[in-house]
């Protein structure tokens, strides 16, 4: 049991949250209830923080702070709440926490932050109402407290053993001061963390009732579907919209021109009509002259060609530096030399970017779904001339996320409509918008060099990232500062214990929008990591796996780029379970190969990868089966991590296999699932998960699953004879058996 | 504007609509049945997936006047409480991560087991191909329409 200091900082915002005359039910951490001088009958409920609320009936409502897109932050969270308020996780309703209930920031949802970010918050969130229940139920039977027992949603007297419910107590708890500290329970003494718990809206998405914000309708609401410039950085010329708006049910055609920093939304021009069908045909009606500005020749492939050129040059930017790589010298026997190279992507969620806004007499309105809810609000209060206390926002579930719903660029166009209209307009994407004008995971390369002696010692780590940064679109180029893309392993946070290493970054503009995919940087620079220590073990004759192992026994733990420790022992031992359910020192039939990969999260969380493949002809092949590991500390709902690394899994056989987005002319080729093809249901092979049993505060599991699928097939492939070192692969002519 | 007769999860409707409208609009947009998802408009995954007539459909890209006067199933209509062998075996293996193209899959599921009860595995494999799942899940999915596939057969 650990006790903790209750901080009123801890709860903020809880007077925003008004309902009116059910205001009277609330205590605020660090303040006494302000229902002791009322009546009973006055009080409605108990909500000692933004977190949760009993109501005298007996109903729990948990609120969720961060937004659920799938990962399941709408069971875990709340079951990490439910723990230590000892409440049945059963009865427990489950509600999105409205935005502004919480401090600024913490409504986002990104970097699979939610639960170790959320972790020692929701545990006191639950703490300080159990320890008001017990309080309250002492204070009712003039008893000790230390006599009274929070038991399955009672308060227990354990000598008389009577009971009363939570429900019973909410309106006693409600006017007792909120505790300065309280205990937290021993990890061991968990009864519902660690078991498997089903989502709540479970029923609800399997019959078509769960809501995603596509599915809201707001009375009046009109629709929007917008053409925008081709090329970002472009206007309007001239429109004629005169056979758009002869298009039954079309209302009105709007413009608007393009933002620039953070969002970069494009110059539109918006169909409005009475539904999609009518704004999706009064789109192609509309004769739009645009000026694509000056950057409208850019291309993939020219971009590909100078990362080649560059990555052989002085890198813009030295990252990071241990040793001096360059005061060693070795034969070229003793050392490697190679390069690696990856695509944009697109997030390509299944629900398509989409959103409300209405925005009357100043003040406006918005519903949808966003993983940044607070910079929207803010940037939308620049960007659109209004009052940030004048703007509300409705969060919904969304239909996958990954990132792309923490940019908001669609938010600021349905205000841009809005603003034209006196009426609430949903702009919707569809597929061809969604994977034109997405804000892509930036194309990237890597230049790779290692060097050791005689006895096999690794002593000399080189590696140059080169990539089109996300923060010169979302910040602006500044004058004289270079970012760089190498957080994952290609920076300070490289895992394995190598005496020289120097990591380096250039940038090089494109004028497309980039932004975060799931996985984010560790996804680019492990690929490259993860295939080169492979290929320098294969090199020197080494087992692969053995030799990541080694390397990591000579890393002492270290900080994260994010703080906290990074425990290279954490990734050992990722890398071993994966060994040992993959059957790495097994006898395999003839064509079978295996290929490994490992890495390390910022959100405290070690992966790896172990896939077993048959090799079917010389750049043939078939996955057999794949081994997912995760050491993510204390597992909240094993079920819900099972499935956040099988889809990981997928999400990163894609990128391996298939996925790419290609430009020409500054324009994205792809704009439909025919041309940016996603995995399907044919081509998953057995995916096997399994998690390190530990008692370690929590990390995350949203992203971790994904980076090591392409090392560990190319891996496997290289085993096989194979070596692809650019993705997609299918690129370089690699087929596969499904 | 023109008025088509159809009936969908059991109740005979007149819409009236553009005669180019897709099902999806008219479910979504004018019954408002938002259960069957907007996913490509151009049948590349499958979100949109209803049953017509008991044949798995993608409603996107289904002009209402070519299905006028047909039996529509959307996700709302496959059972009345949620307790389809389908949606049974889905909740059994707790398989949505977001849930968007589940009814999809499972009105995809449906539309095959009405023409096969007994499908071969690259018939399910045929089938169950057409609808995208971005979040992975088609490892839970292959589970419950086999879980689903042994059920309908009692």
């Amino acid at each position: 049991m650990t006790k903790v200091a209750i901080h009123r900082r801890d709860f903020l915002k809880i007077s925003s949250w008004s309902t009116g005359g059910l205001m009277l039910g609330f205590t605020v951490p660090g303040f006494s209830a302000i229902a002791t001088t009322l009546p009973f009958s006055e009080c409605d409920f108990f909500q000692p923080n933004a977190f949760l609320r009993i109501d005298k009936d007996g109903t729990i409502t948990i609120f969720v702070g961060k937004q659920e897109m799938g990962q399941g932050v709408n069971t875990s969270l709340p079951m990490i709440v439910a723990e230590e308020l000892e409440a049945d996780f059963q009865k427990i309703k489950v509600e999105i926490a409205p935005f502004g209930t919480l401090a600024e920031g913490a409504h986002d949802t990104g970097g699979s932050m939610s639960v170790t970010g959320s972790w020692d918050e929701l545990r006191k969130a639950g703490a300080v109402a159990k320890n008001m229940l017990v309080n309250a139920a002492a204070k009712r039977w003039n008893v000790n407290p230390g006599l009274c027992k929070a038991e399955n949603g009672t308060i227990v007297h354990s000598t008389s053993g009577t009971s009363l419910t939570y429900g019973q107590l909410a309106c006693d708890a409600a006017s007792l001061p909120v505790p300065t500290e309280v205990t937290l329970k021993n990890v061991r003494d968990f009864k519902l963390i660690g078991k498997e718990q089903r989502k709540k809206n479970l029923k609800d998405i399997l019959s078509g009732k769960n809501l995603y914000g596509i599915d809201v309708k707001i009375p009046g609401m009109l629709h929007a579907v917008v053409a925008r410039c081709p090329v970002l950085g472009g206007d309007i010329l001239s429109v004629d919209d005169t056979a758009a708006k002869l298009v039954p049910g079309v209302v009105t055609v709007v413009q608007y021109s393009g933002t620039g920093t953070p969002m970069n939304v494009r110059a539109g021009v918006a169909v409005v009509a009475t539904n999609v069908w009518a704004a999706m045909k009064g789109r192609r009606a509309l004769k739009i002259t645009w000026n694509e500005g000056p950057q409208n020749q850019e291309s993939t492939d020219l971009l590909f060609q100078t990362f080649k050129t560059r990555a052989k040059e002085t890198p813009a930017k030295i990252v990071h530096t241990a040793g001096d790589v360059d005061a060693v010298k070795t034969s070229k026997s003793l050392s490697l030399e190679a390069e690696y190279a990856a695509p944009f992507l697109a997030h390509a969620t299944m629900e398509p970017m989409n959103f409300i806004a209405e925005v009357k007499d100043g003040k406006c309105e918005l519903w949808g779904g966003l993983q940044l809810p607070d910079w929207t609000v803010n940037d939308i209060s620049q960007k659109c001339g209004l009052k940030k206390e004048n703007i509300k926002v409705n969060l919904t579930a969304m239909g996958g996320g990954f990132g792309r719903r923490l940019q908001f660029d669609f938010a600021i166009e349905a205000v841009k409509i809005a603003q034209q209209l006196n009426k609430p307009v949903q702009v919707i994407w569809d597929r061809a918008d969604d994977l034109k004008y997405d804000n892509y995971r930036p194309a990237n390369y890597h230049h790779l060099k290692a060097k050791w002696d005689k006895s096999g010692k690794l002593l000399t780590w080189e590696h140059h990232v080169l990539s089109t940064p996300i923060e010169w679109m979302t910040s602006g180029k500044k004058e004289g500062e270079i970012p760089s893309e190498n957080v994952g392993g290609a920076g300070k946070d490289f895992w394995y214990g190598i005496p020289n290493v120097k990591t380096a970054y250039t940038p090089l503009d494109f004028n497309i929008q980039r932004g975060w995919l799931r996985g984010v940087e560790p996804v680019q620079n492990v690929f490259a990591i993860e295939c080169f220590i492979d290929e320098v073990a294969r090199k020197m004759k080494k087992d692969p796996l053995q030799m990541r192992l080694d390397l990591l026994k000579g890393r002492q733990p270290f900080e994260g780029i994010w703080g906290g420790t990074v425990a290279p022992e954490r990734l050992a031992g990722a890398l071993e379970l994966a060994a040992e359910k993959i059957g790495w020192k097994n006898k395999r039939p003839k064509n079978r190969f295996l290929g490994i990969a490992g890495h390390m999260f910022f959100c405290d969380s070690y992966a790896a990868h172990a896939i077993e493949i048959e090799k079917l002809g010389p750049k043939k092949f078939k996955i057999v089966r794949i081994v997912s590991t995760i050491d993510c500390g204390v597992v909240i709902n094993p079920d819900g991590l099972v499935n956040q690394m099988e889809g990981g899994t997928v999400f990163g056989l894609g990128q391996a296999l298939k996925n790419e987005i290609t430009v020409k002319d500054s324009k994205v080729e792809q704009d439909s699932f025919f041309t940016y093809e996603l995995i399907r249901f044919n081509e998953v092979p057995p995916i096997e998960v399994y998690a390190v049993k530990s008692e370690a505060r929590p990390g995350g599991a949203g992203e971790v699953g994904v980076a090591t699928v392409s090392p560990a097939l190319c891996n496997a492939l290289a085993a096989a004879g194979m070596r692809p070192r650019e993705l997609p692969i299918k690129n370089a002519g690699y087929v596969w058996e499904t | 504007m023109a008025t088509f007769s159809i009936t969908v999860n059991g109740v005979q409707h007149n819409v009236e609509a553009e005669p180019d409208m897709p099902l999806l609009w008219v479910l979504r947009d004018i019954l408002n049945l938002t259960g069957t998802k907007f996913g490509c408009g151009v049948a590349s995954c499958g979100a949109c997936t209803v049953l017509a007539d008991g044949h798995a459909v993608k409603s996107c890209v289904l002009p209402i006047q070519s299905v006028e006067n047909q039996k529509i199933t959307t996700i709302e209509g496959l059972s009345a409480d949620g307790n389809h062998p389908i949606q049974v075996a889905w909740e059994t293996i707790a398989v949505p991560q977001c849930g968007y193209c589940q009814s999809g899959q499972m009105l995809t599921l449906a539309g095959l087991l009405n023409q096969k009860p007994s499908p071969t595995e690259d018939e399910l494999e045929a089938a169950m191909s057409q609808v995208l799942c971005r979040c992975g899940t088609y490892q839970r999915i292959r589970q419950a329409a086999l879980l689903a596939t042994k059920k309908s057969k009692l």
